[in-house]
């Protein structure tokens, strides 16, 4: 160690009397006092366009502006604790070499630094697929199992058959409340209401344009009350009290005739007494029916009389058509046991 | 459109009496919709050829949406959004006082990006003040419109050395 020691001190000795050396022999500073002299004696120039005033201006370079983070970033890093967030675009903690921006054919396109384009656009640098799936197995403890009984569409529809929909909105702005957030719509399936045939036909009588026939769905939609959970609750108690109203019968329902129904009833009709007339008159039956046992008569006991029953019932609530008339006429022609038409 | 009208009146001298089908008697509203059309937005050619213009002023504002992007992201623009006309003012307020407080050192647009309540601004800024300046217009910023706005406020700034680097082209 003092050898080491040593040695150094010995070479800084000798740099320094080096250094001595060449004091000694340096002229610089007799030169400097000479030319000084000799501008002093010279004739001084008459600079009329001030060519040796005019300095170049000092272009100063910020020292303190520290190199991009991008590029001192290893390969292996972790990006998302890079980009934790949505965050404009930064050129400097970014390491891909993107440009954006138009330009004629055989330009280069304006690069990322100092590039407003790519600072408007959206970027979802925050969102690449390992943070996505890290972010995903955070969520996972806060999860519950998927009931496993529900595991399909009609199970879901036999233990929640009411589905009430709302909307939930994503906007910008100071509040985050949405007006249109408010509606609450209620959906059910009419079959599954425990209804009978006259509530039932009540049902729809009440309910109006808000029963669709083809998918059998009540839909029930409510936006007069200015909170969520308020039209839910309104949109409840219309189902309820369209339920219970529907079970009701009042007094003048007795009233309805034949004339008042608003579809085809045959068992109602003339058409199955005089079914059934014709088909005990047929049979040699004892004729002592009265005009309630007409319409509790049980057709099955006719051949072919459901069918018949069933084509009378088309033609009448579907209208007249090819169709309906053809099925009409194959019903008459089994029922009294005639031929196929001939075409 | 009133500074044209006012200089159409100014050249007419008060001696003149007006014609009754002159422009200025027969039409009270006078609209200049084409002439804002081929004017506003574009920029003219220099003498010599050297005004500086950014990407965004080089590209006309038929442009939008093709070679360059909208400067306000929210959702009051798109159908049925909500508080049109707040969103619309608030921005403007927004790009008045932060080309104000940064005075001079704004080089870009103000692109003002609202995502729930949090507003977003972000600018390309010159290198021209010290850094604990430029901390502290940060701070100052961020913190009076976040109070006036009543929304949290980030500024995303990013800095250039100077204005030539947002230069485009010349024209």
């Amino acid at each position: 160690m003092n050898v080491i020691l040593q040695y150094y001190r010995s070479l800084g000795t000798a740099r320094t009397l080096n250094l001595r050396i060449w004091r000694l022999n340096s002229t610089s500073a007799d030169v400097a006092t000479t030319t000084k002299g000799d501008e002093e004696e010279e004739f001084r120039v008459l600079d009329i366009l001030k060519s040796r005033q005019r300095t170049k201006k000092k272009v100063t370079r910020r020292n303190d502006v520290q190199p991009d983070r991008a590029d001192r970033m290893s390969i292996d890093q972790k990006w998302g604790n890079v980009w934790p967030g949505p965050k404009t675009f930064h050129p400097s903690s970014v390491p891909l070499p993107l440009r954006q921006g138009y330009v004629p054919k055989g330009h280069v396109p304006p690069g990322k630094k100092a590039n407003a384009e790519l600072m408007k656009i959206p970027n979802f640098l925050h969102l690449t697929p390992p943070v996505v799936k890290a972010q995903c197995e955070a969520l996972k403890q806060f999860c519950t199992e998927w009931p496993s009984l529900l595991n399909s569409e009609e199970a879901i529809e036999n233990h929640y058959p009411v589905e009430t929909i709302t909307s939930d909105y994503c906007h910008a702005g100071p509040t985050i409340r949405n007006p249109l957030a408010r509606i609450a719509t209620l959906r059910v399936k009419l079959s599954t209401l425990n209804l009978n045939k006259h509530a039932q036909d009540k049902f729809i009588r009440l309910v109006g344009e808000r029963y669709d026939e083809e998918t059998d769905l009540v839909t029930i939609t409510a936006d007069r009350c200015p909170l969520r959970q308020q039209n839910l609750d309104y949109v409840n108690y219309l189902l309820t009290a369209c339920y219970h109203e529907s079970w009701n019968v009042e007094d003048w329902e007795h009233d309805k005739t034949e004339e008042d129904m608003e579809y085809y009833d045959w068992d109602k009709n003339a058409s199955k007494k005089s079914l059934v007339q014709w088909h005990l008159r047929a049979t040699n039956m004892p004729n002592d029916l009265s005009d309630m046992d007409y319409v509790e008569y049980d057709i099955s006991k006719i051949p072919n009389g459901e069918e018949y029953k069933n084509a009378v019932s088309s033609l009448m609530n579907n209208g007249e058509s090819e169709e309906t008339l053809k099925n009409y006429g194959a019903a008459v022609r089994k029922l009294l046991g005639l031929p196929e038409a001939k075409i | 459109m009133n500074i044209a009208l006012a200089k159409l009146v100014q050249s007419i001298s008060p001696k003149v009496q007006l014609l009754p089908w002159s422009p200025i008697t027969s039409s009270q509203i006078h609209t200049s919709l084409p002439l804002c059309r081929i004017v506003s937005g574009k920029y003219r050619i220099s003498k010599k050829r050297d005004k500086p213009l950014t990407y965004e002023m080089a590209n006309p504002p038929h442009y939008i949406a093709h070679r360059k992007t909208w400067n306000s992201w929210n959702t009051s623009n798109i159908k049925g959004g909500l508080r049109r006309s707040e969103t619309a003012i608030e921005d403007e307020f927004i790009r008045r006082f932060m080309s104000g407080t940064w005075h001079g050192l704004v080089c870009s647009e103000v692109i003002i990006k609202r995502q729930f309540n949090h507003i977003r601004v972000a600018a390309i800024v010159r290198r021209a003040v010290s850094p604990t300046k430029m901390y502290f217009l940060l701070g100052y910023s961020e913190e009076l419109l976040a109070n006036w706005l009543q929304c949290p406020v980030t500024l995303e700034l990013q800095t250039v050395d100077s204005f030539q680097d947002v230069v485009f082209k010349y024209i």
